[in-house]
Parts: C-alpha cells; structure tokens; sequence
C-alpha cells in the first residue's frame, strides 16, 4: 500500500515535471533583425524586421527611432501599411538627411530582446517603384522596322518638381533566347531598338533608378512581333548572284580572249642575245670559229705598235670622260665575242647583258686591248667587263659558288662594286681567310692557263681611283701548281679570286669611285731587263694579261717569281705595304706607285703577299687572239 | 481685346525667356558640378568605410549617434513639403551657404591623394556659380551681407578642437557630412532648376 502510494507520488511528480523538462520551455524572445529599410519616392520609407525566436510565448515587437542630434525616442507610427513586422513611416514623420536610429524591440512575458540599431538616412535608401505605361510600338524607318518603346515613371516618384530625378534601363530579348541586351536610357523615356530579326517575336522590360539609389525591379513585360520583311532581303540576295555570276563569266571570257598577251605580260620572254654581227643560228650549229670571226675586227687588238715605250707608261692618265665612253667600256668584253660589244654603243635591252651572255665562249675572249692609252677611268666598266668576261668563263662549264662576294649591280651594266665574283671554286668561300690560298689557286689557274683574266680593279674613293686589275700570269709554275682544272675555270678563278679578294674589301667601301681606272688592255709581249715582261696566256682563248713591266713609283713588279714553259713569266710584286695589293695601280696619277686599290682594301686586307703582276703593255699580238684582258691598272695577286 | 491680351502674354514670354534660359543653362551647370561634387563625396566615404576594419566601423556607428556636422546651424529644409513652400532664392542660398561653409574644412578631407585636392577648387567654382545664379534672380543683392559673416567660428574651432586618438572618428564625420550636404545642394538646386523652367518633365 505505501508503494503504491509512493508510486502514485512519484508518478504524478513525473507527470507534473516532465512538461517542464522535456516540453516547451518560455523563454525571453530572441533578438529581432531590422532586414531592410526602403523609400519609394525620398518622402516616406518603410523598414521590415525579421523576429528572432518567440520564447514560445507571444511576442510584440515594437521599432523605435532616434532622429539624429535628438535624444527623444519616438516610436514607429504605423505597423500596418507595409505589412507583417513592418513600420511605415509618412510625409510627416520622414525627414530627409536626417540620420534615423532606429531599432526593433521584440517583448514577451519572459522578458525583451533589443535588436542592432542600423542608421538610416532617408536619402540613401531610396528604391523607387517600376516604370508604368510602358508601350513598344513598331515604327519603320525607310522600309527597316524598329521598335519604339516608352514609358512613365513610377507615379509616386516626383521627377516633375525635380525632387527624384530618375534614370531608365530597358532590356530586350528574342523570345527564345536566354540572354538579355541591356540598353541604358539615361533620362528619356522613349528608347529605339533597331537591328530586329523579321518575325521574332521580342520581350521588353524597363526599370529606373534615381541618381542615388537603387534600382526598381523590372517592369511587367511587354511583348511584340516584328512582322516579315525577310522576301525584300531575298530577292536582293538572289540579284546579287546573279550579278555576280555574270561578272564571273564576262571574267572569265576576257582572260581567255587575252590569256596569250596576259601571259607575255606577266612572264615576259627572256631576252636573247642580240650582237651586231653576230649570227644566233650560226652560234646554234657550233662552229665557233665562224661565229666570231664575223665579230672579230681586223685592227684590234693593236699588234702593230713598235714603239711600245709609248706604251711604257709611268702613269696611266685615267679620266672619265662621259658615259660615252663609259658605255662603251662596258660593252667591252674580255670574250672575243665581246669585241662587239666593246663597239656598241649601249643597246638598251641587250648592250652588256649580251656581253653576258653564256653564249660567249671563254677561248673566243677578245683580244686585249692596250690599256694605256684609255682613259676611261671607269672602274665600273671595267668590272663589268671582268665580270662579263667571267660570265664566258662560267659558260664554259664552270661551277661558280657563289661567294659571298658583294654582287654588282651589274644590271645596268655599272658595276658598282667589285664585281661578284664567283668564286668557281667551292673553296672560294667568302672567308677572306681562304683569299690566301685561294689567290695561290688562281695563280695557279692562271699560270696554268695562261690566260688570265684582269680584272677591273675597283677603285674606290681614293682620289686616285685606281681600278684594280687582277691578272694572273698564265704561267706554270711548279711550286705554284695546283690541281689544274679547266683554263678558264683557273683563270676565272684566280681573276675572280683576286676580284673576290679585291672586291670583298672593297666593297663595304662603297665602291663607286668615280676616278676609276680606264679599261685599258695591257698586252704582255716580251721581257726585257727593264722588267717588262711579256706574259702569254698559256691556252688562246683566255684574256691575255698585259702587264706594266713596272710601276715606277716605288711598285717593283720586276721581281719574277717564275717562268712557265710558254714564256709566261710571272711577276711578283714587292710588297710595299703590309697589305696586298690587289692590282697593280697602273694609273701612276700623282706618283702613287702603291696599289691603288681602295683603301678600303688596302686598310682591310690582310698582309699578305705581293701580288704579282702581269706589266706593261706590248704592241704585238703575240698573245693568241684570246680573252683578252682589261688591266687598266693591274693588280698583283697575292701571292707573296 | 483678346489679341491685345495675348500680344502681351506672347511679350512677356519673350522677354522672361531670355533670362530664364540663360538661368536655366546656369542651374543646369551648377547641377551638373554639384552632381560631381556629390558623386566625389560618396567616394571618398566608401573608400573610407571600406578602409575601416569591422571594430571600428561598429565603433563610429555608435559614435555617429552624436551628429555633428558643421552645417548644422544652417537651418534647411529636411523634407520635400518645405523644400517646394522654400522660394528659389532661398534654396539659392542655403545652397550658397552649405557649399561656402565646406570651402575649408574640404582641405583636410582624407581619402586618397588626388580628389581631396579638386574638391576645394570645385567647391570655390560652384560657389561662384551660385553666386551668379542669385544676382540673376531678383532680389539677390539683398541676402548677402548678413551671410558672410557667419561663416567662419564654428567648424573652424570644432575639428581641431579634437584630440588625436579621435582623429579617426572627426575623419569619418567629416566625410559623412560632406557626402550629405553635397547631396542637399544638389536637391535644392535641381528643386529650383525645376521651379524655373516652364516645362513639365524638368529632370530631363
């Protein structure tokens, strides 16, 4: 019985704590959250709360505000308007840069909880409501529709007295389409939207902002379809082709009618040889003989003159006359087949580029002429006709390598700058390094040859201008063998060598010395002991070399380094200078009896040997009717 | 009768225009400086604020309670229904007051390097602007000598008046008040712009 009794107790205690324990428990509310405060129009504002936990029992809350320099609390003046946990402030109470303190209060039995107050200045929380009216009409402008869209502002924004001023955005989207285009309307209240799509159908909406605010939600959409104007884009697309074909068709006639004149015009024929006197068919059935023959003149080269001593000059008198002469020095050619040119005068398609032609042959080389008494002091003719004169040589089957020597501009028949030669050897490399050997090559050629090719020395802007002539004697000699190779291919080289040598130096001297040596051709005929030595080409057909016996200031060309079997001796030049040079200076202008090569060159060779140098002139032709050589001046090959 | 009435109306229109139009293009420059002025104000608060770690800034949110500004006792309309009965001439100078009281304490405006330094010179050009405004008007000449002497005592003392550690929270003030002026310039302005020109939609 007194258990039951306990148990009952007990039970009932139970029953009467456990709501308490496990139940709802009251509690004071939790603390509200003043959310967000808005004005529609900078005359009223409203502010909303979010009640924090209610404690279980009711809770009120109720805002209460400061204006700012103010201890006075006032309470909200209206919970209603604006809805649940709202307050709404009118006309009267709301006061404008006036800092508000506001907070919520949320109260029950148990107790009260205070939220954070948040300031808020009337003018800062301004969000108005969205535009009203708004109307999207179709409008053409010249045949291309657009839309027009316009609008009201919100009706309890006051933009008319300018207390809000408002700013517009509108945006625009195809009905299928996800993407919005956004457009800025500034103030206005009308907008244009062009580039519409024929038949879609398009959504516009617009919102505002004042010029310190927020903006307004969207307004409700509008919808409208751009009707069709799709058939006036087709029938201008469908005219275009055809236009288009029948401009491709009158295209293509034309081109047909004129393919044969087009194709003259865009690559043009390459022009043949065209020497007076000389006979292509001939040329094309091979006699050689023949060939040159027609173009051979009787008197030249002059053989006849005894009295060499006029031949024996100290110096050369070099002048440029004009381009007369100049024309004609470089319609020279140290081919036989040159000879022609020599007297042409300048043809404009075919002058020296005939003289360059492959057709010449290297053992038709024309005569050489005495180069003394030229006073053509062009250098440049000069090198156009050593580099003519290598181009026969090359027609002989040689293989150039091009070297790196600086390539005239030959084409206009001024060799500007040394001659490019090529350098037949691939030894011949641009690698002055190798001038040495190669030189000695060539010398070798030449001596082997006989036949050497002077070539142009190229003056530079020395006053003297002397032009450089490279020669080689076309003697054997023995310790100076090399491998033979072709005649003309040595002879070509050792020029070439020696051009290449010259030229390579003197070219970045910017070789257009107008006081160039004249093309003089100095035929070798004999030796005497004055040191005139009479070099002969080894194999006719190769430019005789004519050298000065000596150049009487200060060049010892007497030295000879050797003689060959055919009489051809081979001049070695003191060297004067650390330098080589590279031809003879036979233009004793001023007494200078130093190679007169550029001084460029001379600055810039390496010291190197003498060069020898095939002297002075001779009157007979006892040089075979070969290339001849154009020494104006003549260089000394390094061989020293 | 009636032409003669309406002869005259038209006269009238045409000579009040001219001033009007001129005044209008004043109003519409001196909106526009002061819509900067304002835009430049704003600015520099928020990089201001944005400058602040959180302490602080729940700091001078306690602090800015006790408003200070030292236009205070420039008594202006606070809300649309007073601003509309304020005469144009009034707004005119309330406005001339607010920008002039700002011309020195604008010097010592913090917050960044180049815009405190347009901010005096602006304010002088705008003050001026006003000035012009006001003679245009009528009655203009009258307000202007009890004004000037105004000007100088409280800000002047105010803010130095500080001491260091508050340097933070005088900055602060100063900023917000700058920012709220500006923009009371900028509403009495365009409020009077409004009032003078005859067309409905002024704002445009």
């Amino acid at each position: 019985m007194m258990k039951k009794a306990v148990e009952l107790v007990l039970l009932l205690l139970l029953l009467f704590f456990t709501p308490h324990i496990m139940g709802k428990r009251y509690s004071p509310p939790g603390k509200p959250t003043l959310t967000r405060c808005r004005s529609p129009e900078k005359e009223t504002f409203t502010c909303w709360w979010e009640p924090g936990s209610d404690g279980g029992l009711p809770t009120t809350h109720a805002l209460y505000y400061r204006k700012e320099s103010s201890e006075r609390v006032y309470e909200c003046p209206d919970y209603h308007t604006a809805g649940e946990n709202s307050c709404f402030f009118n006309k009267n109470d709301t006061s404008i840069w006036v800092n508000y303190n506001i907070t919520v209060v949320a109260t029950n039995t148990l107790g009260s909880a205070f939220s954070d107050p948040v300031d808020v200045d009337v003018v800062y929380i301004v969000k108005p409501n969205p535009p009203e009216k708004q109307t999207v009409t179709i409008m053409e402008d010249k045949g291309w529709p657009f839309l027009r869209v316009s609008w009201e502002p919100p009706q309890k924004a006051d933009t008319r007295s300018g207390w809000i001023t408002l700013i517009y955005e509108l945006r625009v989207k195809l009905e299928e389409e996800n993407e919005w285009e956004m457009h800025l309307a500034g103030h206005q209240k009308t907008f244009n939207i062009f580039s519409l799509r024929s038949g879609g159908k398009y959504l516009v909406e617009v919102r505002c902002k004042p010029d310190h605010g927020f903006w307004s939600e969207w307004s409700s959409t509008s919808y409208i379809k751009v009707p069709d104007y799709f058939h006036r884009e087709k029938s201008v697309w469908i005219l275009l082709t055809i236009f288009s074909a029948f401009i491709f068709l009158i295209l293509t006639w034309l081109l047909h009618m004129n393919s044969r004149s087009l194709k003259n015009c865009i690559l043009p024929p390459v022009p043949g040889p065209k020497i007076k006197g000389f006979d292509n068919q001939l040329l094309k059935n091979g006699k050689s003989d023949e060939i040159f023959s027609a173009l051979m003149v009787s008197n030249f080269p002059p053989t006849t003159s005894s009295n060499y001593e006029d031949l024996l000059v100290e110096y050369l008198e070099v002048y440029v006359p004009v381009e007369q002469e100049l024309m004609q020095e470089e319609s020279k050619d140290l081919h036989g087949g040159c000879l022609k040119c020599e007297r042409s005068t300048s043809d404009s398609d075919s002058g020296r580029g005939s003289c360059d032609s492959h057709t010449l042959l290297m053992d038709k080389c024309g005569e050489t002429k005495e180069e003394g008494r030229h006073t053509d002091r062009a250098s440049s003719r000069m090198l156009t006709e050593a580099q003519r004169h290598q181009k026969g040589w090359e027609k002989d089957t040689l293989t150039y390598a091009h070297g790196d020597m600086v390539s005239p501009d030959m084409s206009n028949g001024r060799v500007k700058t040394w001659p490019s030669v090529f350098s037949p050897l691939p030894q011949y490399s641009s690698n002055p390094l190798d001038k040495q050997s190669s030189l000695e090559m060539a010398k070798q050629h030449c001596l082997s040859t006989s036949s050497c090719l002077t070539q142009p020395g190229h003056s530079t802007k020395e006053a003297l201008g002397p032009s450089n002539w490279d020669f080689c004697l076309g003697n054997k000699q023995p310790h100076l063998l090399h491998p033979q190779t072709q005649v003309g291919r040595q002879l070509q080289a050792h020029s070439e060598v020696n051009i290449s040598n010259i030229g390579r130096k003197q070219a970045p001297a910017g070789l257009q010395s107008p006081a160039l040596r004249s093309t003089e051709y100095v035929e070798v005929q004999r030796v005497n002991e004055e040191d005139l030595v009479l070099l002969q080409p080894v194999v006719s057909g190769c430019g005789r070399i004519e050298g000065y016996p000596q150049m009487p200031k200060g060049k010892d060309y007497s030295k000879v380094k050797g003689v060959d079997s055919d009489n051809m001796l081979l001049l070695q030049r003191e060297v004067m200078e650390e330098d080589w040079c590279p031809g003879v200076d036979q233009e004793i202008n001023g007494g200078t009896g130093n190679c007169y090569t550029s001084s460029t060159v001379n600055t810039t060779q390496k010291p190197t040997a003498c060069i020898h140098t095939a002297m002075p002139v001779q009157g007979d032709m006892a040089l075979a009717m070969n290339g001849y050589v154009d020494t104006a001046t003549m260089c000394t090959l390094p061989t020293c | 009768c009636l032409s003669a009435v309406l002869l005259l109306s038209l006269l009238s229109l045409g000579v009040s225009s001219q001033p009007i139009t001129d005044g209008q293009r004043l109003f519409s420059i001196a909106v526009s400086r002061v819509q900067h002025l304002h835009l430049l104000a704003q600015r520099l608060f928020s990089d201001f604020e944005s400058s602040l770690q959180t302490e602080e800034q729940r700091q001078l949110n306690k602090i800015f309670l006790q408003d200070f500004c030292n236009s205070d006792y420039i008594i202006s309309p606070i809300d649309k229904h007073e601003t509309q009965r304020s005469s144009v001439l009034k707004l005119l100078s309330i406005s001339y007051r607010l920008v002039e009281s700002w011309e020195f304490p604008s010097r010592s405006l913090s917050g960044g390097s180049a815009p405190r330094n347009q901010i005096s010179p602006k304010l002088s050009e705008l003050k001026t602007g006003i000035l012009l405004l006001i003679k245009a008007s009528e009655d203009g000449a009258e307000l202007f000598p009890d004004s000037s002497a105004l000007q100088l005592p409280p800000y002047g003392n105010y803010y130095q008046s500080l001491s260091a550690d508050e340097s933070l929270r005088r900055t602060y003030e100063l900023l917000a008040c700058f920012k709220k002026d500006m923009h009371k310039v900028e509403t009495y302005l365009t409020v009077a712009k409004c009032r003078l020109s005859p067309e409905a939609n002024c704002t445009l």
